[in-house]
Parts: C-alpha cells; sequence; structure tokens
C-alpha cells in the first residue's frame, strides 16, 4: 500500500489561541461546531484527517479524536470507514438556536460591561434600542415588504 | 481488545545500564497509533532506551514488550523486521555503499519493503540513490536515512535526533510523510527530539527523561495547559513570598528587576491560584503558558529538590 495522499480536504479557519484559559478541545470543538452551524462548512464538506487537524493546530490526535467523537455524537459530522470525516446534515432549527445562542452570548457580554459601567436597567434599555435604530438603514417612503 | 489498546511498547520496571549511566526503571505503556516525542537533557538515557527496545542493550531488570514480543535473551528476534529505526549518528560501516545498495539490503530483510514506496520516497525527498553515502553532507545522508527507514511501512518507527542537519524544505517534506505515515491510525513513533516545533507538530504523548529516570509520561496537550507562568506586582510593600511557596501548585518565585513578580504554576485551579497570589499581596497582571524548555526546567528542579 502507499500512503493516502492528502490535501483534499479544506484548511479549516481554526484559530487555538495558547493563552486562552479553556482547553485546546473545548476551543476548537466549538469552533468546528460554530463553523458548521454557521454554514461556511456546508454539507457533505471533507474534514481533515485527524493527524492532519492536529498536526495544524499543533496539538494532539487524542484531542483531536475527541472532538469528531463529540461532534459525530452530536450529528454533525459522520466518519465512513476509509473515506473520511464529512460535514453531516444540519437542520435550519439547529442553526437558528445556535445563531440565537451567539447572538445572546454577545449580547449578554454587552450588557455586562454596561452594568459595570453602572448603567441603570432604563438606560441599558434605552441604548440598546437605540443602537439597534442607528445600524438599521431607515426605510424610504414607509415600510417595504418582501 | 482492539489495536489501540495493545500498547506497542510496554516497560515495566525495566532497568538497563551498567557502571555510571543507569536507566529505569520505567513503566510506561505507549500505546499504538500515537506520537511519543521523548525529551530530556544530553545523557538523559534516550538512545539507551532506544537501544534496549531494539534489543541492543542488556536488560538489567523488569519486562519490555515491544509489538506483542517479549524483549531479552531467550525473545523471538522478529519483531525487529516491523521497526524502522534511524540511529543518532550515521554507521561508519555504511560509508563506503550508496543509498542504493544500503536499500537493496534492506529489502532482503523487511518482508514489509516496497520498491514502488522507494521510489516515490527517493523522488519526494529529492534524493540520488547512486551516491556514495560517505559522499554526502550531514544533512543529505540524514534524508536518505530518514527516506529509507519508511520504505517497510514499519509498525514502530524510532528516531533518534532524526532531523539535525535538514533543510527547512525538506523538515517540511519529512513532516508531510510523518503525517501520511500516521494517518493509517495503527503506526507507534518513537522521537528523540530537542527542537520543541517537531514536539508541538507531532507528538501526542511527551516521555520526560532525567538522568536515565523517567520524571513522567504525559499527555502533550494536558502537559502544555497544566503549566502556566504568571506575571504579578505587589499590591502593597514586600509580598509573603514564603507563605505563596507554600502554596498548592506554586513551582517556582522569581523577583524580576523591575520590582514585579514571575510566578509558575502547575494543576488546573486558576481561581485558586489568583486567591493565592492576592492573599500573599500579589496582584495578577498577566498569565501565559509554559514553553517545552521551561517545562522541562521545572521538572528537573523539582527533581532535585
Amino acid at each position: 500500500m502507499l500512503y493516502p495522499k492528502g490535501g483534499d480536504s479544506v484548511q479549516l479557519p481554526i484559530k487555538v489561541d495558547e493563552q486562552r484559559p479553556e482547553p485546546m478541545y473545548h476551543q476548537i470543538e466549538s469552533q468546528l461546531r460554530g463553523l458548521i452551524l454557521g454554514g461556511q462548512l456546508a454539507e457533505g464538506t471533507p474534514l481533515p484527517s485527524i493527524r492532519e487537524l492536529a498536526m495544524s493546530l499543533k496539538c494532539s490526535s487524542i484531542t483531536i479524536r475527541r472532538v469528531y467523537q463529540d461532534l459525530e455524537s452530536e450529528g454533525y459530522i459522520r466518519t465512513r470507514q476509509g473515506s473520511g470525516t464529512f460535514v453531516a446534515r444540519t437542520g435550519g432549527d439547529d442553526r437558528r438556536q445556535h445563531r440565537l445562542r451567539r447572538a445572546a452570548e454577545e449580547l449578554e457580554r454587552a450588557v455586562d460591561a454596561a452594568f459595570q459601567l453602572g448603567c441603570s436597567e432604563e438606560e441599558i434599555e434605552e441604548l440598546f434600542r437605540k443602537a439597534v435604530r442607528n445600524r438599521v438603514p431607515e426605510p424610504k417612503g414607509g415600510i417595504q415588504d418582501e | 481488545m482492539n489495536d489501540f489498546e495493545r500498547p506497542a511498547i510496554r516497560m515495566e520496571g525495566l532497568t538497563a545500564g551498567t557502571g555510571d549511566f543507569r536507566l529505569g526503571p520505567l513503566d510506561v505503556s505507549i500505546p499504538r497509533g500515537t506520537v511519543t516525542a521523548v525529551v530530556g537533557s544530553n545523557g538523559s538515557g534516550k538512545s539507551t532506551l532506544f537501544r534496549a527496545l531494539l534489543g541492543l542493550e542488556p536488560l538489567t531488570g523488569g519486562a519490555l514488550q515491544v509489538l506483542d514480543s517479549a524483549v531479552g535473551p531467550s525473545g523471538d528476534e522478529r519483531y525487529k523486521a516491523r521497526i524502522g529505526f534511524v540511529a543518532e549518528n550515521p554507521h561508519a560501516y555504511e560509508n563506503s555503499v550508496t543509498v542504493r545498495e544500503k536499500a537493496e539490503f534492506a529489502s532482503m530483510w523487511y518482508p514489509g519493503w516496497s520498491w514502488e514506496r522507494y521510489r516515490r520516497l527517493m523522488e519526494r525527498f529529492d534524493i540520488r540513490d547512486q551516491v556514495k553515502l560517505s559522499k554526502l553532507s550531514k544533512g543529505l545522508r540524514r534524508k536518505a536515512e530518514l527516506a529509507v527507514s519508511m520504505v517497510h511501512d514499519p509498525e514502530l518507527l524510532i528516531l533518534d535526533e532524526p532531523t539535525s542537519g535538514l533543510d527547512p524544505v525538506i523538515w517540511k517534506v519529512w513532516l508531510e510523510e510523518m503525517q501520511a505515515y500516521m494517518d493509517s491510525g495503527d503506526r507507534t513513533v518513537l522521537i528523540a527530539t530537542h527542537v520543541t516545533e517537531e514536539v508541538k507538530r507531532l507528538a501526542d504523548y511527551v516521555l520526560i527523561l532525567h538522568r536515565g529516570k523517567c520524571l513522567g509520561f504525559y499527555e502533550k496537550d494536558r502537559l502544555f495547559e497544566e503549566w502556566r507562568t504568571v506575571l504579578a506586582e505587589p499590591v502593597d510593600g514586600r509580598p509573603d513570598t514564603g507563605t505563596l511557596r507554600r502554596a498548592d501548585g506554586c513551582s517556582r518565585i522569581e523577583e524580576l528587576e523591575n520590582g514585579l513578580y514571575r510566578i509558575d504554576w502547575s494543576g488546573s485551579g486558576a481561581a485558586e491560584q489568583e486567591a493565592a497570589m492576592r492573599a500573599c499581596g500579589l496582584r495578577p497582571l498577566d498569565s501565559r503558558r509554559l514553553e517545552l524548555e521551561e517545562i522541562l526546567s521545572r521538572f528537573i528542579q523539582e527533581e532535585k529538590v
């Protein structure tokens, strides 16, 4: 047998931040899940082999095997004997939930910061409405319905 | 039991070496399908360990199993044909042979030999195989040895400082070949190296040797996650470093020239560590992981104490 040639799987935009306190497997797993749920990795996309991803992220293959096992049991990826690991189909519901969860996390962070600066509940709500208004373009001549 | 649960190497109370140098006792099981980096300063026993695995070093005690074969005077020697080995220094007796002749000799000895794989590796490593080994520079000879060691697709690859002298282009080719070799999932590698980048890219486990003793066998990511160093400033007056030194996981405290303190910690209790520093009058400013060399020197330091 000749060694199989890698290289047809995608380069994953995952970054391990060694200075963060979360363990590596946690960082990699949440980023890969995010790429699948966010739609950046479409159904059927081949993922790198465990060893390939371990080498490119400079972590152990034990960590990557754990990530792949977790995501497989969550139904986000599937492994076919002999042909590798692929992104599985994700339901629209999953994606919507992921989107809302991620957005909620970001908003909670902003609310925490505002409380730390001594804002009141009313002030924060007012600021939030203002921020949304500022960023949504003003509809010209009434509400546009699609 | 499947392949991954059956260790490639099992050492139980293994001791070797005579006179000034004693290796062991070592109690380590290395799982199949993994890469273990053997690290330690010169004279730590890496090469003695490798010779013992190859049955070239008489054991003075304990038991050693390599690829399910007991190693010892009465052991079956056939397991050696399933190992690939690159020694720390080139063999002088090979000086007058060409790469091709070395390969022809190896092809008779290894049942797994494939001339197709040989041609592919010669091409990948850009090796002209009609040249005598003694005529090759250190780096060229090294890459020829590395390439030839993989041609019989060994179940266990033992590499002693394999990449000294390799140029960066060939180093990258070698890494890619190592990845392809490991991709089958059941190949096992033991590599002694001083190159931190190789440990980071390749290793699943790290075996730390120091003066023949095993200071630890760790899953690599755990080892790096375990150790942190914190930069802290005194809050008022001199901090109580005496108390801090006794805190759980505190490995080392250093007062820096700029009046700040550097505290090395092992263990996962980041919150407890921060509380301990604050209780002793130190405010943490920044924290980072320790590099491999720093972790090694912490281990050696604690061994001395």
